[in-house]
């Protein structure tokens, strides 16, 4: 009985003392401003950065009587870094500031494309508060403007728009998903080129393509009354500083061929009818296998045959071609497909070899597959390499279903 | 009543079994990863299998020695075997090694606790409460800390399954290429030198007259160190996946990392879910070394009730704590230099124990 005794006395003292050892660390809920997203943009002093905080306000819960402060709060100032900016912001804010809640970390281009960027990235690694899955996007503006012109009307909640916002666009792939420790990886592996969200809430009317998802953030014209903001397509890092865009059907592609980024949903998109030049094919994509990737990296001239997979639903096609009864005009129909998908992929690894002189498809992990040491694998270079290997794309599509009413009227007897 | 009489001051297997797989299991959520990663990078996996190799070989003969040897614990078999003087000194370098190994654990866990989770308390605070609660552990005994090791392990090792699960799923596989790391010759080399983090398995022999009888203790012994090399390749392969081949090496507590990583569905600060039971097993590792300091010590000294030590080795284990300047680089450093310098010792002294007893010639009894 004493052992029980005993064993009873340890479990409560075990329980109680992680209680206790907190204190000094413990803060009541009322007594912290919790950070929701965290910009950093350039500042006119050279070795300062511009923080914006953007702070939610906790008292905004259903349940509890409506009072008649705001919803959010949005300061911004000049800061050494991020670390000690959480002491700056109490000479205006009143609570502790916390980083608890952050959910998205928002850099501006023009800092992002500086040489020291990457050094304030780190910052964030070191500070303990911040974690390594927050998800970085980058703006066209300051970071400030488009923290200010973020508006979501639905989820005056702002702690969830960012995760809820983030997550069906990067469904539908066209952002990347990158979080900081996708950034650091690649960063510090230095082989691949990292991608980050793209997102700006300026709406520029300059070059408008009107062509579905071919465009970057800031160039879709949505009318009505809606938040400004705009996520679309990815910011191109390369060894940690921003080099470049790619739109966002670039970056479909650029996800398509990547197996640590995928994780899209059923995509709909449209290629053209080849019967018509006028219509386009509206099709889902599912990408439920993984792409087949083989490389021969130990020949003189490195090629990489890439094979991809694609099933396909064909949802509505406005030549009203009978595609569904007919094997022959599936066939061209498949065919124009697969040429149209492998022009863009192959424009796609043209763009990233000729200009960006990376990939961020992740093959150099890929890579790392044929070769046993670590030291033969950083002899053989991946980002010098890439630019000279041969890239063989292959592109399978298959058909599923044709649209929920697969049999249509001939349109000429309707007609009549 | 009777049989409770029977086994006063013995523990079981679950007891048992939950000791090693506390304490032993314990090192893939400290700094021990990292000293693996340092060096061998992604292939630290790898590096654990091989020691689990090395290391059959002295525990096949130390099991030899403790099936001849019934009634005795390792203790007494040193003690037996290379007689009063030459005993001693190789029990006092076994009580420095476990009394350092405690040490440097005083003063780890404290500093992780502080850098990853509460960043305003002195870490002083956090190493006085840490080693209060285990000396308290450690006084009241090997059943104690059995029995405390038995309930909570289930609960523990769920959480960790969790992790590695989770890991698993969220990680990619591809980052443990190159399989080799940074070369097989390096592998070896460094498997080698780090074996003597399996030391624990030498050590548990000090105990083994505490178990019930020697089958239970063999039994144990092997359900163990299976199912702790099992889970410490499954962890270190769990931490590549997360981090990759380059980024594991920059960080100072892989598994405090990944479980702040992590993520379960709309949940954010996952790792409160984790820390608890951390904290709990870390606490029944500590005891446990502890107590095996307290036990060495009484038995060089020839101190009976060597409980009443334990307080005492905790306090100058916190205050000698306090030494080093920046805790995380320096004790790294001394630790593995300590690792180099002991596995030679370590793995050399089960095959030393069975040559004398040969050349004695108690083996053919």
């Amino acid at each position: 009985m004493m052992t029980l005794k005993y064993l009873a006395q340890v479990l409560c003292l075990l329980f109680i003392i992680p209680l206790l050892s907190a204190c000094w660390d413990q803060t009541s809920i009322d007594q912290r401003a919790y950070v929701v997203a965290l910009g950093i943009g350039k500042s006119e002093n050279e070795n300062q950065i511009q923080v914006t905080f953007l702070i939610t306000n906790p008292e905004l819960s259903k349940k509890e009587a409506t009072t008649n402060e705001p919803s959010q709060e949005i300061i911004s100032f000049a800061a050494n870094d991020v670390i000690v900016a959480r002491n700056i912001a109490n000479s205006v804010i009143a609570k502790e500031i916390s980083y608890n809640l952050l959910s998205a970390i928002v850099v501006s281009e023009e800092f992002a494309k500086e040489d020291r960027f990457l050094r304030y990235m780190y910052d964030l690694a070191k500070e303990p508060q911040i974690k390594r899955n927050i998800p970085i996007i980058v703006t066209k503006e300051k970071a400030r403007g488009f923290l200010e012109n973020n508006r979501p009307l639905l989820e005056s909640r702002i702690h969830k728009y960012f995760d809820l916002i983030l997550n069906s666009a990067n469904e539908a792939g066209l952002i990347p998903k990158s979080d900081l420790n996708s950034y650091f990886r690649i960063t510090e592996a230095d082989a691949d080129l990292f991608l980050a969200t793209y997102g700006t809430s300026e709406i520029s009317q300059d070059g408008k393509d009107s062509v579905e998802d071919n465009f970057i953030a800031g160039k879709m014209d949505i009318q009505g009354e809606t938040n400004q903001v705009q996520l679309m397509g990815s910011a191109v890092f390369k060894e940690g500083i921003m080099i470049g865009t790619l739109t966002g059907e670039e970056t479909r592609i650029a996800i398509l061929l990547n197996d640590i980024l995928n994780n899209m949903g059923p995509i709909y998109t449209t290629y053209q009818d080849p019967f018509n030049e006028k219509y386009k094919v509206t099709a889902r994509i599912q990408t439920e296998k993984k792409i087949d990737v083989k490389m021969d990296l130990k020949s003189d001239q490195p090629s990489i045959n890439v094979s991809i997979p694609i099933y396909m639903d064909i949802m509505t096609q406005h030549s009203m071609v009978d595609y569904a009864n007919d094997s022959q005009k599936r066939e061209t129909l498949q065919r124009s497909i697969e040429e149209e998908i492998t022009n863009k992929i192959n424009n796609l690894i043209k763009k990233t070899q000729e200009e960006y002189k990376g990939e961020p498809f992740g093959w150099s992990v890929l890579a790392r597959k044929q070769f046993t040491t670590i030291t033969e694998y950083e002899n053989f270079d991946w980002m010098k390499s890439y630019p000279d290997i041969k890239i063989n794309i292959s592109v399978n599509v298959s058909f599923g279903n044709f649209g929920e009413q697969s049999i249509l009227p001939d349109f000429e007897e309707v007609r009549d | 009543m009777k049989s409770m009489e029977k086994t006063q001051g013995k523990i079981g297997i679950k007891e048992f079994v939950a000791i090693i797989l506390l304490t032993v299991g314990t090192k893939l959520s400290d700094n021990t990863p990292n000293i693996l990663y340092e060096d061998i990078a992604n292939a630290a996996w790898l590096s654990i299998f091989l020691i689990c190799l090395i290391w059959l070989i002295p525990l096949v003969l130390l099991i030899k020695l403790n099936t001849l040897y019934k009634d005795k614990n390792l203790i007494e078999i040193i003690q037996h075997l290379f007689g009063k003087y030459l005993g001693f000194a190789i029990l006092f370098i076994c009580w420095f090694m476990q009394t350092y190994v405690m040490f440097y654990n005083s003063v780890i866990y404290p500093d992780i606790i502080k850098t990853m989770y509460f960043n305003n308390t002195p870490l002083l605070v956090i190493a006085l409460v840490l080693m209060a609660v285990t000396s308290f552990g450690a006084m009241k005994g090997l059943e104690s800390i059995g029995s405390t090791a038995w309930i909570t392990l289930i609960v523990i090792k769920i959480s960790l399954i969790m992790v590695l699960v989770i890991t698993f799923l969220q990680g990619e596989m591809d980052f443990i290429y190159p399989l080799l790391g940074e070369g097989g010759w390096k592998l070896i080399k460094e498997s080698y030198n780090n074996s003597s983090i399996f030391t624990e398995f030498l050590y548990i022999f000090f105990i083994a007259s505490s178990i019930k009888n020697t089958k239970v203790f063999t039994k144990g012994l092997w359900i163990g160190y299976i199912f702790v090399s099992i889970e410490f390749i499954l962890a270190l392969v769990g931490y590549v996946m997360i981090f990759d081949y380059y980024g594991i090496r920059l960080l100072d507590y892989p598994y405090h990392e990944t479980i702040r990583y992590i993520q379960l569905g709309f949940l954010t600060n996952v790792e409160l879910f984790f820390f608890p039971f951390w904290i709990v097993a870390s606490f029944i590792r500590l005891s446990f070394y502890l107590y095996l300091s307290a036990l060495l010590f009484g038995a060089l000294f020839k101190i009976k009730q060597f409980q009443y030590i334990v307080p005492t080795l905790a306090t100058i284990s916190v205050f000698l704590g306090l030494i080093p300047q920046s805790i995380t680089f320096s004790i790294d450093y001394l630790r593995e230099i300590f690792l180099q310098i002991i596995t030679p010792f370590v793995l050399s002294l089960p095959l030393i124990l069975w040559i004398t007893a040969k050349l004695k010639g108690e083996l053919k009894k």
